[in-house]
C-alpha cells in the first residue's frame, strides 16, 4: 500500500492546489485535509504544509498556526519520524513550530523565516536554489544528485532567516542548511539572496532529516508554462526543474 | 528631550488579540481578556514636545482616526499585566520607522507591540503569567525581545 499523504489546509492557506496537483504528478497518494478534518490526520504517513497566509499571519507569520491543533498532528507525526515538508507560508509554520532546525523545544522557536531585508517589501521572483547538504542528509532530497540546483518562486514578504549569532552557528555546522539561494548557473554570493536571508538560507531541515521547511515555490516551478523561459520556447509541458524535488520526496515515501 | 510613550489601539473589534487570546487559552495560560495596541516611545525636542499627540494624530501611516484610538501612557515602560514586544534585528532609519513621514521635533522613535492580559476577575495577571504567553507565542526570541 502506497503511502497516504495529507495536504493540510489552514484558514488562509492558499497554495494548496498547485502542491497537491505536483504531489499527483509526482505518482503520490496526496489528499487535501482541511482544519475541520484535524482528527484524521494521525491517519497520514506524511504531511505537506502549503504556502498561503494561514490565521492571516496574525501575531507573526505561522505562529498561530504552530499552535494548531492540526500542528499537533504534524508535530507527533515528526516525531515519529514521518516527511514533514513546509512550503513557504508551510515554512514558516514548521519554524514556528520548532519542528527545524529542531535545536530547542518544540514550539520554543529557534529561528524564524521573517521580515524581508531590506525594506520588508513583498517579493515575487524567480530565483534557484542549489542544495547545500549531502542528498542524503534529508529523506526529502536524498533521491536528488550533490549540489542539486532547483529553480522555484520566491514569493514572500517575510522569507529571510534570522536567529542569535549562536544558533545561526547551530544551523551552519549542524548541517541544518538544506538550500541556499544561488545565481542560474550554480554560484552562490549575496547579490543571489532577494531578501537578506542569513547564510543565504533558502530551506532547512531538521537533525533527523524528515523536516524540510523551504521558502521559495518549487511547485510554482514545475512545469514549462511556469518558467519564465516560457516565452523563448520552452516546452510549455516539459517538467521543468520544481519537478526534481518533489520526485526526491515521492521516492522517500516509498 | 521630552520621553513620550503613545499608545494606539483598535477601537474597532481586534481580531488578531481575539485569535491569540483563543492560542493563548488553548495553551492553558490563565488569560480571559487579551488587549493590544502598538506603543511608540517618542524622543521630541522640548519645543514640539507639546505638539506631539496632534502631530502623530495627523500621521496616517501610524493612526487611522476611523478604526484608532490615541492615548498617552503615564510611563514608557509596561503596565502590570503587560508584555511589550519589540522586534530585533537592523535599523530601517526613523523615517522608515513612521511610514516615510518624519513628526516635527521627533529624534528617535521605538515601536512596540503591547499585550495586556487580564485574568479570571478582569484583573491585570501576574508577572509569571505574562512572562509565560510571551514565552508561549507572543514572543519569537530569534527575532523578539519580551519586555515585562
Amino acid at each position: 500500500m502506497s503511502a497516504k499523504v495529507g495536504v493540510l489546509i489552514y484558514p488562509g492557506t492558499n497554495s494548496e492546489d498547485e502542491t497537491l496537483k505536483l504531489l499527483h504528478d509526482v505518482g503520490v497518494d496526496a489528499r487535501l485535509v482541511h482544519w475541520s478534518e484535524a482528527a484524521t490526520l494521525p491517519n497520514y504517513d506524511a504531511y505537506v504544509l502549503p504556502g498561503g497566509f494561514a490565521h492571516e499571519d496574525r501575531i507573526r507569520a505561522g505562529a498561530i498556526a504552530a499552535h494548531d491543533r492540526m500542528t499537533d498532528s504534524v508535530i507527533e507525526g515528526a516525531q515519529k519520524g514521518k516527511l514533514v515538508f513546509g512550503l513557504c507560508n508551510g515554512a514558516q509554520i514548521v519554524l514556528e513550530a520548532g519542528l527545524v532546525p529542531g535545536t530547542g523545544p518544540v514550539r520554543r522557536p529557534t529561528a524564524a523565516f521573517t521580515r524581508n531585508s531590506p525594506n520588508g517589501k513583498f517579493i515575487c521572483r524567480h530565483v534557484h536554489v542549489r542544495l547545500a547538504i549531502d542528498p542524503q542528509r534529508c529523506a526529502i532530497t536524498a533521491a536528488l544528485p550533490k549540489d542539486s540546483l532547483i529553480p522555484a518562486w520566491a514569493a514572500h514578504g517575510e522569507g529571510r532567516l534570522a536567529a542569535t549569532d549562536a544558533h545561526l552557528k547551530e544551523i551552519a555546522s549542524g548541517g541544518h542548511l538544506a538550500f541556499v539561494y544561488a545565481h542560474a548557473d550554480g554560484s552562490v554570493d549575496d547579490r543571489a539572496v532577494p531578501n537578506g536571508s542569513a547564510l543565504g538560507a533558502a530551506a532547512l531541515t531538521n537533525r533527523e532529516g524528515n523536516v524540510l521547511a523551504i521558502m521559495p515555490h518549487p511547485e510554482r516551478d514545475a512545469w514549462g508554462f511556469n518558467h519564465p523561459d516560457r516565452a523563448r520556447g520552452t516546452d510549455m509541458l516539459a517538467p521543468s526543474g520544481g519537478v526534481a524535488l518533489f520526485e526526491s520526496f515521492a521516492k522517500a515515501l516509498k | 528631550m521630552k520621553t513620550s510613550a503613545l499608545a494606539i489601539r483598535l477601537k474597532i473589534p481586534d481580531n488578531e488579540a481575539f485569535t491569540a487570546l483563543g492560542a493563548l487559552q488553548r495553551l492553558e495560560i490563565g488569560v480571559t481578556r487579551l488587549e493590544r495596541a502598538d506603543v511608540w516611545v517618542f524622543q521630541a525636542e522640548d519645543a514640539h514636545a507639546g505638539a506631539l499627540l496632534s502631530a502623530v494624530r495627523r500621521n496616517e501611516t501610524l493612526f487611522n482616526p476611523n478604526k484608532h484610538e490615541l492615548a498617552e501612557l503615564e510611563a514608557n515602560r509596561p503596565r502590570a499585566g503587560e508584555v511589550w514586544i519589540e522586534e530585533l534585528g537592523e535599523d530601517p532609519g526613523l523615517r522608515a520607522r513612521l511610514g516615510g513621514k518624519m513628526i516635527p521635533g521627533v529624534r528617535s522613535a521605538k515601536r512596540y507591540v503591547a499585550w495586556r492580559l487580564f485574568g479570571s476577575d478582569n484583573a491585570a495577571v501576574d508577572p509569571a503569567t505574562a512572562r509565560a504567553a510571551a514565552e508561549a507565542l507572543l514572543c519569537n526570541p530569534a527575532i523578539e525581545r519580551a519586555i515585562l
